[in-house]
């Protein structure tokens, strides 16, 4: 506890006032952080991180020694607990406020976006900060009733602004030290690099979800050889389940379960194969339906296999192609090498499948 | 069909041997059932001296997958002959397996 004897009367009031409320601050800043992270959740946010304090005894009597005249009482202090919540991208930081303005009750008149006390020729400290009480309709805790009447400071910010910050905090701010111009302006530079740096992110992230939807709407318009093969487009392509057909009729074969699995390590070898458009594999599995089935039908005709996984049908497929265009053992090899990682077996199985299919009709078509 | 189960610091290795077909992998659930209990451990397959695996064995394979990818453990399929690994591929389920 702080040595608070030589303190203003006033002031000692209220450090007593804070000393009784601690075990509700205490509470708040369990219970607050843990309802946000609910929320962002509910709304689907990434967020970086949520930190909280309650403001020490020591550091709550230094800024009562500066400006504690005006507080009437405790209540009147509203940073003793602190929330900080840390988004990746500056256009999170609205929606978090957002989100503040559903579940809280927002003080305004005491609530401040730093964003907009800067002048179009300074760059700087940028931060939104909400004065905020719990609404019962939120949270309540019928043995603490104070919880929804004491206020407290959400501090909202990114990643970048937040290391900007800090290095301005530890430079300087709060030290009592006047700190010499050029490195004032050194760190406002920073700020304004920061600054850019936190809008291009965003652009790019913009971007990238207009590229997404785009691809989507030319995945479902069918335009598929306008759709360049990438990590995004095979992804939205794969939503279509371009390969589902071909899988149900090799499961009929023998009434067999199809265990789902996930087809994303095909993009590589769509892409050594010199696929270049979502409509390459389109053409393949138009051209090569009834060879890959014809390989499913001998493979698993004369057995009683009655389950296979849904990447029997594309695995198929490829093989069809590699053989019909020339690829010999080596390509199915190297085929099998990408799906399953390099082994000696696989060797074993490019001849297993090279011998199984070579008098099937389609290698003789 | 038998198995043997050997424990070693964090590994569990089941050494299948002869054929598991639908009755031997009914016989051999419990154990498995069991043994995905345990499946935040490494598990070793070790194949070397199964001659045959029907569907149910591949299920059974499955389910010790599913369980360890819940679990965060692995499964390692060890020394497969070529005729279990032409199963494996023909139903396509060889890459799901880290096959040693």
């Amino acid at each position: 506890m702080t040595d608070t004897t030589t303190l203003d009367p006033h002031i000692q009031e209220l450090l007593m006032q804070y000393r009784q409320l601690l075990p509700i601050y205490e509470q708040m800043v369990e219970v607050i952080p843990e309802k946000l992270k609910e929320f962002f959740a509910d709304a689907g946010f990434i967020i970086a991180a949520v930190e909280h304090r309650v403001k020490t005894e020591a550091s709550l009597a230094g800024k009562l020694q500066l400006k504690g005249s005006k507080y009437n009482s405790i209540h009147d202090v509203t940073d003793v607990v602190g929330i900080r919540v840390i988004t990746f991208y500056v256009d999170d930081v609205d929606k978090v406020a957002s989100v503040l303005e559903r579940w809280f009750e927002i003080d305004w008149e005491n609530s401040i976006d730093k964003r907009k006390v800067h002048e179009i020729d300074s760059f700087g400290y940028l931060s939104v900060h909400y004065i905020c009480r719990i609404p019962e309709s939120s949270y309540s805790d019928p043995e603490h009733p104070e919880l929804n009447r004491i206020r407290f400071e959400v501090q909202m910010r990114t990643v970048l602004q937040h290391a900007w910050a800090n290095m301005n905090h530890d430079t300087g701010y709060k030290s009592g030290v006047e700190i010499p111009k050029v490195y004032k302006r050194n760190l406002s530079r920073l700020a304004g690099l920061l600054e850019l740096v936190d809008d291009e992110f965003s652009r790019i992230r913009r971007e990238l979800s207009n590229y997404r939807r785009q691809v989507q709407k030319l995945v479902a318009s069918g335009n598929l050889s306008e759709v360049l093969l990438d990590g995004d487009s095979f992804q939205s392509y794969l939503q279509i389940g371009p390969f589902d057909a071909l899988t149900r009729r090799i499961a009929s074969i023998n009434q067999a379960e199809i265990h789902p699995v996930d087809l994303s390590a095909f993009l590589p070898l769509f892409q050594a194969m010199r696929f270049k458009t979502l409509g390459d594999i389109d053409a393949l599995v138009k051209n090569y339906f009834d060879a890959a089935y014809q390989i499913a039908c001998f493979q698993i005709g004369l057995t009683d296999i009655d389950i296979v996984s849904s990447s029997v049908a594309p695995q198929n497929l490829c093989t069809a192609y590699i053989l019909k265009n020339g690829g010999g053992r080596i390509g199915l090899k190297l085929m099998l090498d990408m799906l399953n990682g390099p082994s000696e077996g696989n060797e074993a199985m490019a001849s297993f499948l090279l011998e199984q299919t070579k008098d099937l009709p389609f290698m003789n078509q | 069909m038998n198995i043997n189960i050997s424990r070693e610091n964090n590994t569990i290795t089941v050494y299948f041997s002869g054929r598991l077909d639908t009755p031997a992998a009914q016989e051999i659930t419990p154990q498995m059932n069991a043994l995905a209990e345990e499946a935040s451990n490494s598990i070793i397959l070790d194949c070397s001296e199964l001659t045959y695996i029907s569907s149910s064995g591949l299920r059974i394979f499955l389910m010790l997958r599913k369980a360890a990818a819940e679990k965060g453990g692995k499964i390692i399929v060890r020394s497969i002959t070529n005729d279990i690994r032409s199963v494996f591929m023909m139903t396509g389920f060889l890459n799901l397996f880290e096959i040693h």
